[in-house]
């Protein structure tokens, strides 16, 4: 097995040196030109084409008998280690969406597409007032009314009417899955539809919002009359709730990279402190209270590492808890951010960066406002330790 | 029940009630999980119920626990131990520092490991007195203490158990050497100024004059007691977790149990993931020291490898329990003020395992050497 996994690794790291297109900045995936977009899509297809994405979907729709979840960490940890550019999420979970509930129709017609690298995912999901609490959301897609249902193809449609925000790749992407209520009179979870909608349908504005890391990764996405038909629909109309929570089967075992990612970062703590000069020239590593804080943090990274290892391990035997995720995020994405304020630290304490280190300041600069993305998206910590606190420590919810 | 030669099999997630449920996640083997559950039931330790009390005749209750073979974890199956079964001695000393148990176990585990390493390296030629001591300790007759000597050569400061022991084992690591105090007279002690954990006894003690006999350190001895001081911290800072998250369930305050509260819960939830990676630490820790090594370079490569996953449960746990257990005061309001509640033996003793091993600051210094910061001119 392992000699198995580690010649698969040898493969997957011959692949990237050969074709990964390199990344600008942690967390940078909206593509500076039209030139770099070119390239992304064809990477991203290549990944697909080469059976080292999409290898867990059904065999049907190009994945592989031979597939194993390991593959996947594997993977990941290479598209790290090489500084590649990384397959989207968005992109992963639409696909995963699609499997478990589209019509043969919608896989025929979407799924071969993301494996070519022709259409890039977006999420309609958070609105202005709606973030953690997504099943307030408000946005309308309003049922025809008369005729609806009568097999001529009019008033079988949804008019959508609504603003979504925070949705990352929207300003490039060609599809986008969309949550809007259908139902207002039941239950705020009752009503609520999945569509799989083209992003340049009549009616669609999309502008994309600035950061404060400078880039504009995210958008604004107004949605005013536009016409959705049946086909639009993903699942069962009422059913939203079930696609977004269902937790779908994905490449679940990526959330073990994230030790890589750590030790990469820690890496780069100890390159600062090295380059880091203080007044009286000497570096910041040379300083006993540097190393204290360097050895505290290290051991903060092994304890996540070995947390994610844990997941991990059950994740491949299929025994997760369902607190499992929810600690390993929190750990990760917390441990992240004390590793950016620790780097700012020894920023702020030297009077100069030697010209080696430079680059490395930029990047924690860059790391340490990025660093608040991870612990916002994808569930706030707040929301995390609220799961734990339910799911694993037995509390009354908050 | 720990057979020397069982076998560690991954069995899959254990998932138990309780603190094992909630914390624990590592997977372990048949035969820890029945240590577990036999200590416990010697012990009498009941999740949820903390001890108010300290024990003060553990000694005469001592026998029946080396039965289960508590002294022989890390001494060689040759003299009748478990080979070097440092997840065993892990899995107990959580246990014993969960349940605020008085004995030294971390440095008598440490101090039966180099003493049969030592008669090991003699062979039959060995020497009847360090003979006879590990057939008594490993009998429970006898309790050995084990504490650092310092530069004068002469005393040792903070030796855990030193008011008791019968005999003591001191290393002298400016020669690689221990310092085998086994007779009467041998050694004086003064308790006086470690009150602090009243858990435990512990003393300074200084060598009689010409007393003792030197004898090779074996590698792991030092790093051993470093492990099983973080182990019992972590192993009490679980239970006192646990306890409080069961305490913040029920107690009712606004018309509700305070656990929902999220000033109350979120914390806890951050506890949870943080004791977890110290656990996690340690039990890793233990498994650094299973692999036999071959040749002197993965020996050496090995010692290395023990050296810093050690530091870092260390460093971990010293730094990061006693304050998880004073924030833990603070979630039980005045109830965990009091005496008689218990919580406060917890924060005594956490605080008492990182002072024995000199962290956190020892272990930082032992990382920042492992990993190549103190040669950064």
């Amino acid at each position: 097995m392992r000699t198995d996994l580690e010649e698969y690794r040898a493969r997957v790291r011959a692949f990237i040196a050969e074709h990964g297109v390199p990344m600008r900045g942690e967390g940078v995936r909206v593509p500076a030109d039209a030139d770099e977009e070119r390239a992304i899509r064809r990477w991203l297809r290549a990944l697909y084409e080469a059976g080292f994405l999409g290898a867990g979907w059904p065999v049907q729709w190009g994945g592989r008998a031979d597939h194993l979840p390991q593959h996947d960490l594997v993977l990941m940890e290479e598209l790290i280690r090489g500084d590649v550019y990384r397959p989207l999420d968005q992109v992963m979970l639409a696909s995963h969406a699609i499997i478990e509930f589209g019509s043969d129709e919608q896989k025929a017609q979407l799924l071969p597409r993301i494996r070519g690298g022709e259409h890039v995912w977006c999420q309609l999901f958070s609105e202005p007032d709606v973030g953690s609490d997504l099943a307030s959301l408000r946005t309308r897609a309003e049922p025809d009314g008369a005729g609806a249902g009568d097999g001529d193809g009019d008033g079988d449609g949804f008019t959508v009417t609504g603003q979504k925000i925070w949705s990352t790749d929207a300003q490039w992407a060609d599809m986008g899955m969309l949550l809007a209520r259908t139902d207002p009179s039941v239950n705020r979870h009752a009503g609520i539809t999945a569509f799989v909608i083209p992003m340049d349908l009549p009616g669609i504005e999309i502008r994309p919002i600035r950061e404060m890391t400078g880039y504009a990764e995210f958008c604004e996405v107004f949605l005013d009359g536009v016409r959705l038909g049946p086909e639009h629909v993903l699942g069962e109309v009422n059913g939203g709730w079930k696609v977004v929570t269902s937790g779908l089967a994905s490449e679940r075992a990526f959330v073990g990279a994230n030790s890589l990612q750590l030790e990469r970062m820690f890496d780069d703590l100890v390159a600062l402190a090295r380059a880091a000069r203080l007044p009286d020239g000497t570096a910041a590593l040379e300083h006993e209270d540097t190393q204290a804080t360097l050895a505290e943090a290290l051991a903060r990274v092994e304890e996540v590492k070995l947390i994610v290892r844990d997941t991990v391990e059950r994740i491949l035997i299929d025994d997760e808890h369902p607190s499992d995720g929810p600690v390993a995020k929190l750990a990760y994405t917390e441990t992240n951010v004390a590793l950016t304020e620790i780097a700012m630290g020894i920023i702020t304490s030297s009077v100069a960066i030697d010209e080696a280190g430079a680059a490395v300041a930029d990047r924690w600069y860059h790391n340490f406002l990025w660093g608040r993305a991870l612990t916002i998206s994808g569930g706030a910590s707040e929301i995390m330790r609220g799961l734990i606190g339910r799911q694993l420590l037995g509390l009354p919810r908050a | 029940m720990l057979t020397p030669m069982s076998r560690l099999v991954r069995l899959g997630s254990r998932q138990g009630t309780g603190v094992d449920a909630v914390l624990t996640t590592t997977f372990a083997s048949d035969d820890i999980v029945a240590l577990r559950d036999a200590l416990r039931g010697a012990l009498g330790t009941v999740w949820q119920e903390l001890p108010s009390t300290v024990e003060t005749t553990w000694r005469e209750r001592w026998e029946p626990l080396a039965e289960l073979g508590l002294p022989g974890f890390c001494v060689p199956e040759a003299r009748g131990g478990f080979g070097l079964r440092v997840d065993a001695a892990v899995t107990a000393a959580m246990e014993l520092g969960a349940a605020l148990h008085p004995s030294p176990f971390a440095g008598l585990t440490a101090s039966a490991h180099a003493l049969a390493e030592a008669a090991e390296a003699a062979g039959s030629s060995g020497d009847p007195v360090v003979g006879g001591l590990l057939d008594d300790i490993a009998a429970g007759a006898r309790i050995c203490a084990f504490g650092r000597l310092g530069p004068d050569g002469r005393t040792a400061r903070l030796v855990d158990g030193g008011p008791d022991a019968d005999a003591l084992l001191l290393l002298d690591r400016t020669r690689d050497e221990l310092l085998l105090l086994a007779g009467p007279g041998d050694w004086s002690g003064e308790p006086s100024r470690h009150g602090f954990d009243i858990t435990r006894t512990c003393a300074d003690v200084t060598v009689t004059a010409g007393r003792g006999q030197r004898i090779a350190a074996p590698v792991h001895a030092d790093a051993l007691y470093e492990l099983l001081l973080a182990a019992d911290a972590i192993g009490g800072t679980q239970r006192a977790l646990d306890h409080t998250v069961a305490y913040t369930g029920q107690r009712q305050a606004f018309g509700r149990p305070i656990g929902g509260f999220q000033a109350v819960q979120h914390r806890l939830a951050d506890h949870a993931v943080r004791v977890r990676g110290m656990a996690l630490l340690v039990h890793e820790a233990a498994r650094q020291f299973d692999a036999e090594p071959r040749s002197q370079e993965q020996a050496l490569a090995q010692a290395q490898r023990v050296r810093r996953a050690v530091a870092l449960a260390s460093l971990s746990v010293s730094s990061g329990a006693g304050h998880i257990l004073h924030d833990l005061l603070q979630l039980t309001g005045a109830i965990g003020f009091t005496w008689e509640y218990g919580l406060h033996l917890y924060q005594r003793r956490v605080h008492q395992d990182a002072r024995l091993a000199a962290n956190p600051r020892a272990a930082a210094r032992s990382l920042a050497d492992t990993e190549g910061w103190t040669d950064a001119h």
